[in-house]
């Protein structure tokens, strides 16, 4: 939901050429773009265990590093005795809190927290003072009072038990309702209070109490959702080395160009004297992107620092554990109030969301975004407690997908009707319905397709939704258990926004190369980028790779922290080879001698006239002579043929400078078993269906659609962070006892996604990385509800919470 | 053994003399059957990946350790390190283990396959992962792509089911599950076909 | 991990002398998925200074039909005994047990001894470096009890305010029902008196003392094995249990089950098996036996939903015994 804040600036882009409201036509023959079979270009180096992750790195005279971390949920050190652990032979240095260049010193890097970027926004997502090493602890495994660096990782973790400390403890609170009592103890250091203040607390648009007095029926629940966290295979790190008084790192980051300022900043180092390294990431749902957060900037500051002082590279590690601290998603406690006409018409939607530790969206974005109900009313507030902070886990839209999931689905049951009717009787943008979104589409030449309805008609018949949707408790199954489908929708959000730059070359054999750094955490994402630089320049997709990416070239790609990247780099990518294109055009027109570059095309990496296709020449014959460089004198040769591009996908295709209407949708049916003896849930099918507008991939777009299905089913029934009550000490850290789904926890998976061009992407394409991850988990609600006619509002749905449901047990375990 | 004073070497089991290293090897061999002879404490020989290693290792070490950090082997990964996760597997004499659950110095005379030896040797699963995208990150592959080849080594036609079964104790935080049936299945016709 | 002696024992009673010479200092590995994890974790109030690898032992892996007894050695794979024809069509809750423990490496690495002698999994015991040092580990008090108790014991403690960690194999409930038999380098004894709860043990075995075998008898009727996780793969048990049920003219002449992580130890269904007794064996008879088996439940606060599991699967698994 971005809106625009410095109106003009588009204008201006658009006078460059840069900018572009609706669709393109498309001008080039989809060859490579879309077709199965591409051979992944990552995949060989994975497989093969070739690849190399920032875990692996290793650089010789490496030393390694361990940060300490808060046992107690809240408490101050009163004093620290670091003699034992500096006496431990291979410990080689010990950076301490009150040591001068960490004492009091933030973490820099509230993501919106500097200048340039949005300052009115500073209080969203973060606790904007996090000290890189704290004397006081504000949760359970919080790094803080000491890092220390050693010849090994064993001697580093055995010096840090060899630290001495006296802690006071303070008191600390783990529910966010009990945080925001008026006598409760003030949980961070510095805070005034435990609510965090953000300036999105209260919106209202319409008038939702007269949308209330309109509706026939009021309904009102209330919904919660637990911690959990992404948990990625690859658990931080970083490898830093000095060079004189250049800094190199190799980083475990979904953002390298903001590491490498952010790095810079803390440092007070000149950007131009760091170099940014990123090789393979090892999963990276959003956590990766948040510079206020150990796990990102704060390993980074540390190792920068122990290099420092010890004059040798060193690596940070985490452990699995420390995973636990910096990765969670957003964790809610929500009361809604919803209104609505007998005939499925929402008249008014009233929530009130109060969050753990950060807010990443209100809750009520979707509304506005899908559907036409004009009276909408959100208080979101989010509130300190005794947990590590979190951050986008894939993604940030979670709460957001909750709450349209959660008041469509309770409307649908409570009129009986059909939650597929309710969708599409709602379904619009801003309070408008969707005859504005039809005109939107003819105003900036969008094919005339309704998205929802198309996923609602692929779905329902991948799933039989006419044959097997019941009433909710109504069909017991043959093997004893309760048989329950459900259905919910949103929209694919993933061309909405991100920046990045690239280049594209034409090597001296024809053969091309994408420059530009970026970081690959498993989405394929150069394959698409490859398919579509081949098909815009017309050579075989076999010609084009992406090089080098691992490294800080000064064109930095948009890493993937919204999945917007495939949209944002296609676009980039794109613009940089027709750029590229048109400068070996007007190569070719010179040994062609034809008047210019609009009488030639490429095909299959031959230059032909158009007038005379017969007269052609191989790309590489036209470049024989243009290289970046040659040795000898008497050569003549050419410029290399490079074309380089910028590209904006947050404003790209705005419309009278407020938010573009969300075109793509998606829609996901779930079919589930639930064992009303023992509460289990088994998710026996899911169908996804995405409108992702145009698949480059579609290896790709589906991998996203069954891997985030695997994930948000994981997430809707098993996953969840649980704490002591007695001293907030983390119980599960560990993938053992916090657990997600193995290859048996998940039944079918179908993907049929469907292409409508309706995406703000190239080619009308949209990105959908963290669509079905992130609505998934919301699904399970339904779903249960539809099986045992009993509403279990509370993620994830374990056993004990259905059994409560069913009346079994008086208690659940998370009371 | 070696005796300085006199320059000869001293058999650990009789206190015979030899002149030669290779005498006395020969010697231990032929009287009391047994080769090789005990190696200093510490040192374990091995193979990995059919070539022959003799190194020195701390009790504590775990062969994860050894494999990827000493070896720089870096294709076997740490994910769980609890055995939860099945991304460090390796097999030993034939069996998918854990080596970040496996201390080095008891994998003295064994015989060790990393994902290094199985892509050299061409498998066909690595090709099959890669064309059916059953990897995304790709940080879990090596684990899932060694105990499917030691499912194949095993069960030459296996269902999907039991290719299910084999895999459930490596995990993919992307998800790329629905995938890797397809994959193994693939490999095995194409082991089927070359034999 | 911090350093500690290795020490590989070439037999039974090599091990024992080490383990009398270190006193309780030291360790034995045998598959080693518990004992790793426990001392990359420091769980323990003091670290073993040697660990006396016991796979180095000949003899000690094999399983063999002997004068119409199972004999398996501590030493033998828990893939091997579940994948073991004679195991799956005779002794099935053990095949069954064995299958549904762990995962695919874990049952190629651990061993029935090392199963059976594996350490509790509370949370509180587990955490690292020692965080709650409570009573199994010499400290002052239970912390689940006032904590989170949600996988805990559903039959109380070890005593009063005692401990109420669940034991966690899979095979020992299966080895109670089927009526085994342990043979240790010092005795022998039945498995259902195996188990113990005390500071830093869960077993009756003494310091300096190893599981050698395991014997199971010939079985008069079917036996069968059920788990109850949140996952297929992988988790400890919330709730396990087998049964071994014989039937004669009838009805059911002879009942073990023995359901397990329900209990500090695991936990025989004596309400149960006598509900069977002289009783057909149909879907009535299973349910009163399920009531019976949980009449006495003393569920905590989180804990309740793990009653209605244990009622259930009592019922599944002595339905399948039919």
């Amino acid at each position: 939901m971005m809106m625009a804040e410095e109106p003009g600036s588009y204008q201006k882009l658009r006078e460059e050429g840069q900018y572009h409201i609706g669709a393109e036509p498309l001008n080039i023959t989809f060859n490579e773009i879309g077709r199965r079979g591409q051979r992944r270009l990552d995949g060989y180096e994975k497989a093969t265990g070739k690849a190399l992750y920032t875990r692996d790195m290793h650089i010789p005279g490496m030393l390694y590093a361990r940060v300490l971390r808060s046992p107690y949920a809240h408490a101050k050190i009163k004093h620290m005795d670091t003699g034992r652990a500096e006496r431990l032979p291979g410990v080689r240095a010990i950076l301490r809190f009150d040591d001068p260049q960490v004492k009091g010193r933030d973490l820099n890097g509230s993501y919106f927290a500097q200048g340039w970027a949005r300052p009115k926004l500073a209080g969203w997502a973060l606790k904007p003072v996090h000290l890189v090493l704290a004397d006081e602890a504000w949760y359970e495994g919080q790094p803080m009072g000491a890092a220390i660096v050693a010849e090994s990782e064993a001697v580093a973790q055995q010096a840090l038990s060899l630290i001495h400390i006296e802690w006071e403890e303070l008191p600390f609170i783990l529910d966010q309702e009990e945080a925001l009592m008026p006598d409760a103890p003030i949980l961070r250091p510095g805070a005034e209070s435990n609510e965090i203040h953000d300036p999105r607390k209260f919106y209202e648009v319409g008038d939702v109490e007269k949308g209330f007095q309109t509706a026939d029926q009021i309904i009102e629940f209330k919904a919660r959702r637990r911690p959990h966290l992404w948990a990625g295979a690859e658990m931080p790190s970083v490898l830093v080395r000095w060079l004189d008084d250049r800094l190199e790192m190799w980083v475990h980051q979904q953002q390298p160009y903001i590491a490498k300022q952010l790095i810079a900043e803390w440092l007070n180092l000149p950007m131009d004297k760091v170099t940014v390294n990123t090789v393979y990431q090892g999963c990276s749902f959003g956590g990766r992107g948040n510079p206020a957060n150990h796990s990102e900037n704060g390993i980074n500051v540390l190792a920068a620092l122990l290099s420092k002082i010890t004059g040798q590279p060193v690596k940070m590690l985490f452990d699995r554990r420390d995973t636990f601290f910096g990765e969670s998603g957003d964790i809610s406690i929500s009361d809604f109030k919803v209104g609505f006409k007998n005939d499925g018409t929402i008249t008014a939607v009233q929530m009130k969301n109060i969050f753990a530790v950060y807010l990443a969206a209100t809750g009520i974005d979707h509304f506005v975004d899908n559907t036409r109900i004009v009276n909408l009313a959100c208080e979101a507030t989010p509130v300190d407690v005794s947990i590590g902070p979190a951050w986008w886990a894939r993604c940030e839209h979670l709460t957001s997908c909750f709450s349209l999931t959660l008041v469509f689905d309770h409307v649908a049951a409570t009129l009986g009707m059909d939650p597929i009717e309710v969708a599409l009787k709602n379904d619009g943008t801003h309070g408008h319905d969707t005859g504005y979104l039809d005109q939107y589409k003819r105003e900036h030449g969008f094919p005339d397709r309704d998205s929802l309805k198309e996923c609602i008609e692929v779905g329902s018949q991948a799933i039989g939704w006419k044959e097997k949707w019941h009433p909710p408790g109504t069909r017991k199954l043959t093997n004893g258990k309760l048989h329950g489908i459900a259905f919910t929708w949103d929209h694919n959000w993933d061309d909405t926004r991100g920046t990045g730059s690239a280049a594209v070359m034409i090597e001296n054999d024809g053969s091309v190369t994408i420059i530009g750094q970026h970081v690959d955490i498993g989405p394929n994402p150069w394959t698409p980028l490859c398919q579509i630089v081949a098909d815009e320049i017309g050579v075989p997709f076999e010609s084009v790779h992406i090089k080098p990416w691992t490294v800080d070239t000064g064109f930095v790609l948009m890493s993937p922290d919204g999945s917007c990247n495939l949209v944002t780099n296609g676009n980039i990518v794109r613009k940089a080879a027709r750029k590229a294109k048109q400068m070996l055009l007007e190569l070719a027109a010179e040994k062609f001698a034809v008047a210019g570059p609009e009488e030639l095309d490429i095909r299959n990496g031959v230059i032909f006239i158009k007038a005379d296709p017969a007269n052609s020449m191989l790309v590489r014959e036209v470049v024989a002579k243009a290289m970046p460089m040659h040795v000898s004198g008497a050569f003549w040769t050419q410029p290399p043929i490079i074309g380089w591009a910028w590209h904006n996908q947050g404003i790209w295709g705005q419309a009278n400078e407020t938010e573009r209407p969300r075109l793509c949708r998606q829609a996901h049916f779930m079919e589930v078993e639930v064992d009303p003896d023992t509460g289990q849930v088994e998710v026996t099918h899911v169908v996804n269906v995405n409108d992702v507008g145009k698949a480059v991939s579609p290896e790709g777009v589906e991998g996203q659609m069954y891997g985030g299905t695997v994930m948000g089913v994981s997430r809707g029934t098993i996953e969840e962070m649980i704490w002591d009550p007695q001293t907030g000490v983390l119980l599960n850290g560990s993938l053992l006892d916090y657990k997600y789904a193995t290859m048996l926890d998940c039944g079918p998976i179908d993907t049929p996604f469907i292409e409508t061009g309706l995406g703000h992407g190239p080619y009308g394409a949209s990105g959908i990385g963290e669509a079905t991850a992130t609505i998934i988990p919301a699904l399970l609600g339904p779903a249960v509800y539809n099986a045992i006619g009993h509403w279990v509002d509370d993620f994830p749905i374990t056993p004990d919470k259905v059994l409560k449901a069913l009346g079994k047990i008086q208690q659940c375990s998370d009371e | 053994m070696l005796n300085m004073t006199t320059d000869s070497y001293l058999c650990p089991y009789c206190s015979v003399r030899l002149d030669t290293f290779n005498l006395l090897k020969a010697h231990v061999r032929a009287e009391h059957s047994t080769d090789p002879l005990p190696l200093p404490e510490g040192i374990i020989q091995l193979t990995i990946n059919k070539q022959a290693y003799q190194l020195y290792v701390e009790p504590e070490w775990m062969l994860y350790y050894v494999i990827h950090d000493r070896l720089g082997m870096t294709g076997t990964k740490m994910f769980c390190d609890r055995g939860a996760c099945g991304s460090c597997t390796v097999i030993i004499d034939g069996r998918p283990v854990l080596s970040c659950m496996t201390l080095a110095i008891e994998c003295n005379g064994k015989t060790i396959e990393t994902i290094e030896g199985i892509s050299a040797d061409h498998h066909p699963l690595i090709d099959a992962y890669i064309k059916h995208h059953a990897l995304q990150c790709g940080y879990c592959t090596p684990g899932f792509i060694v105990t499917a080849k030691a499912l194949l080594d095993h069960n030459t036609h296996p269902t999907e089911d039991e290719i299910k079964q084999a895999l459930a104790g490596n995990l993919c935080r992307c998800g790329t599950y629905p995938q890797h049936p397809k994959a193994v299945l693939e490999a095995a016709h194409v082991l089927q076909e070359g034999r | 991990m911090n350093k500690f002696t290795h020490i590989n024992a070439t037999s039974i009673d090599e091990a024992v002398s080490y383990l009398q010479r270190y006193g309780n200092k030291a360790s034995l590995v045998a598959g080693g998925t518990d004992l790793f994890g426990k001392l990359k974790d420091e769980v323990m109030p003091t670290y073993p200074e040697a660990v006396i690898n016991l796979k180095t032992i000949p003899g000690l892996d094999f399983i063999r039909q002997e004068d119409e007894i199972l004999k398996i050695g501590a030493l033998t794979r828990l893939a091997d005994i579940a994948t073991e024809p004679i195991i799956q069509s005779k002794y099935a809750a053990l095949a069954e047990a064995a299958i549904h423990t762990a995962s695919t490496h874990l049952r190629e690495m651990g061993t029935l001894g090392g199963n059976l002698c594996q350490d509790i999994r509370c949370w509180y015991y587990r955490s690292p470096n020692n965080r709650f040092p409570c009573l199994r580990k010499s400290g002052g008090c239970c912390y689940a009890l006032a904590g989170d108790d949600r996988y805990h014991s559903i039959f109380g403690g070890s005593v009063e305010d005692g401990c109420i960690a669940v034991h966690p194999s899979d095979t020992a409930p299966a080895l109670i029902a089927l009526d085994a038999r342990i043979k240790t380098s010092k005795r022998m004894v039945s498995a259902k008196d195996f188990f113990r709860v005390d500071e830093c043990r869960t077993t009756i075995l003494d310091d300096d003392e190893i599981v050698i075998e395991i014997h199971v008898p010939q079985l008069a009727g079917k036996s069968t094995f059920a788990k109850f996780a949140f996952r297929k793969s992988i988790d400890f048990p919330i709730v396990n249990g087998a049964a071994m049920i014989v039937v004669c003219d009838g009805l059911v002449s002879t009942a073990h089950i023995c359901l397990n992580a329900v209990y500090v130890i695991p936990y025989k269904a004596t309400l149960a098996e006598q509900a069977l007794i002289g009783q057909p064996l149909n879907d009535a008879s299973a349910k009163a036996a399920a009531d019976a088996a949980v009449s006495n439940a003393k569920p905590r606060h989180r804990n309740q939903f793990m009653v209605e599991i244990a009622r259930t699967l009592v019922k599944k698994i002595v339905l399948a015994c039919q």
